[in-house]
């Protein structure tokens, strides 16, 4: 994809967007084409999240409706995807303890999904 | 390079590092559990960006903002998630105010001793490169042409 030459028109757009949720103060324009902040600023958002957000960002562009999103909010639905990976994993495991296994499978997940109003939407999705 | 949302998957060894992690020692997960657990992972991205966007569209914004994503959450019913989600924003905010706080104050620096520090910055920004590889190149751009 872009290298971080092309980062920089796509910055402002982002950070103004950034700036939407917060005061303009926060976060200092980068008009000026500060390329070098964005390698940076993403190296650091890496270690707070553990899911590469170039991969979830890649996933919601996936998504014809959507335009642009703002750095944070592909950084939020990282962390979001990780909240459920922790959730989905933990309540499938309850159905393992009930077959007396210590390891988790898929019939396990099923039943989670089918039986946890949260994992609705999962319902035919999976092969 | 067209990807479909069937084609893109999250990287099997973070999955698998973040399921370790929330169970408990001793309990194994099979592959298929695994391999299903990161399609619904896939899955939870694409529904939460729909619903996100769907607020962002009300609002008549064409960017997506974080607000937007806790807004999606909350309809998706993953209220939970909202707390945990508001620190974790806190701590990334602090995080990027600090970078380019950081980085503002080299590239002053850079600009004041420009040849006297070329090597030395261009350590650094070895360093950085290196930061670079292990997280992500791509934290910036988000145009779309669809």
């Amino acid at each position: 994809m872009a290298a971080t030459a092309s980062a920089a028109p796509a910055e402002s757009e982002l950070d103004r967007s950034g700036a939407e949720d917060e005061p303009r103060s926060a976060e200092p324009e980068e008009d000026g084409g500060n390329g070098q902040a964005g390698p940076i600023a993403a190296a650091q958002q890496h270690r707070l999240a553990k899911l590469p957000l170039s991969r979830i960002k890649a996933l919601m562009k996936a998504d014809p409706d959507v335009s642009l999103a703002s750095q944070e909010s592909v950084f939020i639905i990282a962390k979001a995807t990780e909240l459920f990976v922790e959730m989905i994993a933990k309540d499938a495991l309850v159905y393992a303890q009930q077959g007396k296994r210590k390891t988790l499978q898929r019939k396990d997940l099923d039943n989670a999904i089918e039986a946890i109003d949260e994992f609705a939407f999962l319902e035919g999705t999976l092969d | 390079m067209a990807e479909r949302p069937e084609d893109l998957n999250l990287p099997n060894a973070v999955i698998t590092r973040i399921i370790k992690e929330a169970l408990p020692d001793g309990v194994n997960v099979s592959k298929e559990a695994r391999r299903a657990i990161s399609q619904a992972a896939s899955v939870f991205v694409l529904y939460a960006t729909s619903c996100a966007n769907n607020f962002a569209m009300k609002a008549k914004r064409k960017t997506l903002n974080a607000g937007d994503v806790m807004s999606a959450m909350e309809e998706m019913e993953f209220e939970r998630f909202l707390q945990p989600l508001r620190e974790a924003l806190e701590a990334y905010k602090k995080g990027q105010k600090g970078k380019k706080e950081a980085s503002e104050q080299k590239r002053k620096d850079k600009e004041k001793n420009s040849t006297d520090e070329n090597d030395k910055s261009r350590d650094e920004e070895d360093e950085h490169m290196d930061d670079e590889q292990e997280g992500e190149n791509e934290g910036e751009e988000e145009d779309v042409e669809n």
